[in-house]
């Protein structure tokens, strides 16, 4: 590979200036004549049957302009989730956009639009219901046991999913283990906390056709689920992209019940209906899903594994949603792949409770699956008194290894032992003591985990779609619009793919605008999620470059005297490979192919030959063609204090196999962005509930405690490793999840370190320390 | 009912009704259309809406429009002069301090009181500055970084 010009260098975000001068371009700040705003009737009720809703009131009231119930709306069962087709055989189809029987305490029951938000709220609280209490569990364990409320026909016990997969012999390798560790690890429910709430508006014309914006993560798949649930063809639905969004992190992976909602509204009104969410309704609609996980370990003397097994019990709330996809990224991407082991096997369950619905948050399960196994992994480690890099790499896989998650695909480029060695030497590894042996009541203590196989994107995965799709348009002023569906959340997406074209078509970035897409004019790509865009969006974009790039050559070769597989464009100019001298600006190329029929040369009037003339424009739709796993490893030092149980992350060293790094700052702010949710995750988030009436009691940020500027430690390492992915981009592959799955289990292993005590259920307060160190009754 | 009051805003002064009841925020936002502050939570535990009032760093949703009177209220769209940036927002372009971009008005408002009694700030001094205002996207190391540049690069 020549040597790159633009990726790889520290480029400053596109969309930075207008950011910090006030960003308009959120979906919050839309407002279209005639908007009327609507607002949802939620009920106050864990479980129970709307028996009657009584509206006449509410008609009354001055401004209100239309109301839904139950009785109004189509009642198809629906399933949210982007990623996958509304008839996908893996996905559960239980939720309907108003129902009749409520299943968590929140879920919409009416919706009003008014021609102001006060009106529309006011308007709530004239509607009457009446409603039958039912018996609500709260617990997937207690939902499970005969005689438990049922939340569904389709579900007895209220398990809704239960697959199970194993390979070779368990109880063959447990009865070969010299030892054998059993654990159950326990994590919380908690909120990805996007700043932007959602929001959406829908107009509609008098054809029924509807216009909606949304932030979303995934424009192609509102117009899919919004048009199965109101039974019209997509066709019918145009979805927006809405140029920002402000944080998505997979809270904004599926439809919500404000869209459908909103749509009804506009199409029985006539005008735009806007709804925004408070941040109430934000916390009770998607949640990080809450996961019991039962670990039993066989390993030999010298670390090796024989035998591994695991129940995972997932408490999905009242509804499916991504309930099902969650529990199998957490069975194979979180227990079964990552290891080598001949003799496994896992169960899952997808469990009905009446709380709060879960949803998509970085990690889509994983993090529940590395606190438990890279914990156990810690456990095993200091009580055969080994290392815990060589028991990983032990047990790791190698490159050049077939993928152990799809025999099509290679692990072609995978470097899990240099990350694991660049961050033992960042952090002091070898001058970590043994466990609780500091001295003093505050301890230090080092830890890490691994995310030894994650994903780039979904080829391979039954039932999601993978495919990505870009136009690039070029002007005759030697600038590019690059048209593509991909939805950038904040994390850099729109710079680094405006790099990656800018690298194929030799301009540079400021010349590339990620202009303009809705639904109708560009075409499919899969949600901003799993990882995915720089690898999956980031191919096709090259490809759309490349195709534009070659009938920029088609033109250009007449005009430079020259074959076109002989030409190359260099800092915008066209020029004759090795005959840097022999070129034009790119511009008079697009310009020639633009001008009219009479173009002026400097040898006076000119036809442009025909075959010359018409737009430059390159397109590209494809799947890429591998799913490589990065890998990653975080080491972190902390500080406990024994009097109070407080934690303090004092240093973390991320290292990371990314296969290239297309522009570093964007790569270390994910890692730091990514650190900070698993902290969070780690020592204080939790969405706590209310055990008797299921009501949420910290949907708001001051009961809902994430990380501040206080909290997060000063220094955060990022070492890449660039192992040139052959499929990648330039050589890239995936980043953003995996640096937010290994944080968890790595503050656990280092409080360990630290304080000999260890912590099995998340999030690890200052009580569970205490409790552990014998300073506190346990809870 | 509503009542006339007058705001002065980025310099400019502005007649308009509004509820008792109405927030500085919901004015900033609904009726003057400056949309640069954001609403992210509406109950004072983010930070988004941080405008500076008088010059000092306050939530807009916890404070009424009315009480806002014959004060000099700043927000996000006030802060370049002649055209050009204030150097908080230019050192968080450099320094790679925006992502999602939604906290980032209330975040540089936060930043801009504080810089104006703050001479050489240590980095836990910039931290508690801004520990009122929430981030999920950056872990705050690149804000942290953008506001020690523009206070040195004074």
């Amino acid at each position: 590979m020549s040597k790159m010009k633009i990726v790889g260098n520290r480029v400053l975000r596109t969309d930075a200036y207008d950011k910090v001068t006030g960003g308009k371009s959120y979906t919050v700040n839309l407002r279209l004549p005639g908007m009327l705003h609507a607002k949802l009737l939620r009920s106050p009720y864990p479980h129970a049957r709307v028996l009657r809703v009584d509206t006449s009131r509410a008609e009354k009231l001055a401004g209100v302009k239309a109301i839904l119930t139950a009785a109004d709306v189509p009642q198809i069962k629906y399933h949210p989730v982007y990623f996958a087709p509304s008839t996908a055989a893996s996905m559960v189809r239980d939720m309907l956009i108003l129902t009749s029987t409520v299943r968590f305490a929140g879920e919409p029951v009416a919706a009003v639009a008014a021609t102001r938000t006060e009106i529309a709220e006011e308007a709530l609280e004239l509607i009457h219901v009446e409603y039958e209490a039912l018996p609500a569990v709260f617990e997937a364990a207690e939902a499970m046991k005969p005689g438990a409320p049922q939340l569904y026909e389709h579900a007895p016990n209220n398990v809704v999913m239960n697959p199970s997969f194993s390979f070779g012999d368990a109880q063959k390798g447990f009865d070969e283990a010299d030892y054998v560790f059993e654990n159950t690890y326990r994590t919380q429910r908690v909120h990805t906390c996007y700043m932007e709430p959602r929001v959406c508006v829908v107009d509609s014309d008098t054809s029924g056709n509807l216009t909606i914006w949304s932030s979303t993560q995934h424009i192609f798949g509102l117009r899919e689920k919004l048009a199965f649930a109101l039974g019209i063809p997509v066709s019918k639905v145009r979805a927006v992209k809405p140029t920002y969004i402000g944080g998505g992190f997979g809270g904004k992976l599926d439809m919500g019940f404000l869209e459908p909602v909103a749509a009804l509204l506009s199409l029985k009104t006539g005008r735009p209906v806007r709804l925004e969410h408070t941040r109430y309704e934000d916390f009770i609609t998607t949640a990080r899903n809450p996961f019991e996980v039962q670990l039993k370990t066989g390993v030999k003397k010298d670390g090796t594994f024989t035998a591994r097994w695991a129940k995972s019990i997932l408490d999905t709330g009242a509804h499916a949603t991504h309930g099902a996809v969650v529990l199998m990224v957490h069975g194979f991407f979180g227990f079964l792949l990552p290891y080598r082991c001949a003799n496994q096997k896992w169960e899952g369950m997808t469990v009905y409770t009446n709380n709060i619905i879960g949803g998509g948050f970085r990690g889509y399960g994983a993090p529940q699956a590395a606190f438990a196994v890279e914990s156990q992994i810690d456990e095993i480690c200091d009580k055969l008194k080994l290392d815990p890099i060589e028991f990983r790499l032990k047990n790791a896989h190698s490159e050049g290894e077939q993928h152990p998650f799809d025999p099509n695909f290679t692990l072609s480029t995978y470097r899990l032992a240099e990350c694991l060695k660049k961050g033992a030497e960042q952090i002091g590894w070898s001058k970590r003591l043994p466990a609780g042996a500091g001295n003093g009541t505050k301890k230090r203590g080092i830890g890490f985990a691994c995310q030894p196989l994650w994903v780039s994107g979904c080829v391979g995965f039954p039932d999601i779609y993978e495919h990505s799709g870009a136009i690039l348009k070029l002007n005759v002023d030697g600038t590019v619009n690059l048209s593509i569906a991909t939805v950038d959340m904040g994390c850099g997406q729109n710079t680094v793919l405006s790099q990656i074209a800018a690298e194929e078509l030799g301009v540079a970035v400021k010349d590339i605008r990620v202009t303009y897409a809705d639904t109708d004019t560009v075409p499919f790509d899969a949600p901003s999620h799993a990882s995915r865009v720089t690898y999956s969006a980031g191919n096709a974009v090259k490809a759309a470059a490349a195709s534009a790039k070659r009938r920029v050559f088609q033109v250009a070769s007449g005009l430079l005297n020259s074959s076109a597989e002989n030409l190359e464009i260099v800092d915008g100019r066209v020029q004759v490979k090795g005959a840097p001298a022999n070129g034009m600006p790119l511009a008079d190329v697009v310009k020639r192919a633009e001008s009219p029929c009479v173009n002026m040369v400097p040898d006076g009037m000119q036809r442009t030959p025909l075959e010359e003339k018409g737009t430059i424009m390159g397109s590209a739709c494809l799947a890429p063609a591998s799913n490589p796993s990065p890998a990653a490893v975080e080491f972190v030092e902390v500080e406990v204090d024994t009097e109070t149980g407080e934690v303090k992350v004092l240093r973390v060293a991320y290292a990371h196999d990314i296969g290239k790094v297309i522009n570093p700052p964007g790569a270390e702010g994910q890692v730091e962005g990514g650190l900070q949710q698993g902290m969070g995750y780690a020592l204080m988030e939790n969405l706590v509930f209310d055990p008797s009436s299921g009501a949420c009691l910290a949907a708001d940020f001051l009961n809902y405690k994430m990380p501040t500027a206080l909290e997060m430690p000063a220094e955060i390492t990022c070492q890449w490793v660039e192992s040139n992915e052959p499929t990648g981009p330039f050589g890239a592959k995936s980043l953003a999840e995996a640096c937010a799955i290994v944080p968890a289990p790595a503050i656990a292993n280092a409080i360990y370190n630290a304080v000999g005590v260890r912590v099995r259920d998340l999030p690890i307060t200052p009580e569970k320390i205490l409790a552990a160190l014998g300073k506190l009754d346990p809870a | 009912m509503k009542q006339v009051i007058a705001l002065e805003v980025n310099g400019e002064r502005h007649e308009i009704a509004v509820q008792p009841s109405a927030t500085l925020l919901q004015v900033l936002r609904e009726e003057l259309d400056l949309l640069g502050t954001k609403q992210a939570c509406d109950a004072g535990g983010c930070g988004c809406c941080t405008v500076l009032l008088d010059g000092r760093a306050v939530y807009s949703c916890m404070v009424f429009a009315m009480s806002a009177q014959d004060k000099k209220i700043t927000t996000i769209e006030g802060l370049p002069k002649d055209g050009k940036l204030d150097p908080l927002q230019e050192a968080f372009i450099q320094a790679g301090a925006v992502q999602c971009g939604y906290c980032t008005s209330g975040m540089i408002m936060a930043a801009k009181e504080f810089l104006t009694s703050a001479r050489a700030p240590s980095d836990p001094e910039i931290r508690q500055a801004i520990s009122g205002n929430l981030c999920r996207c950056t872990g705050y190391h690149k804000t942290v970084d953008a506001i020690r540049m523009a206070a040195s690069g004074r």
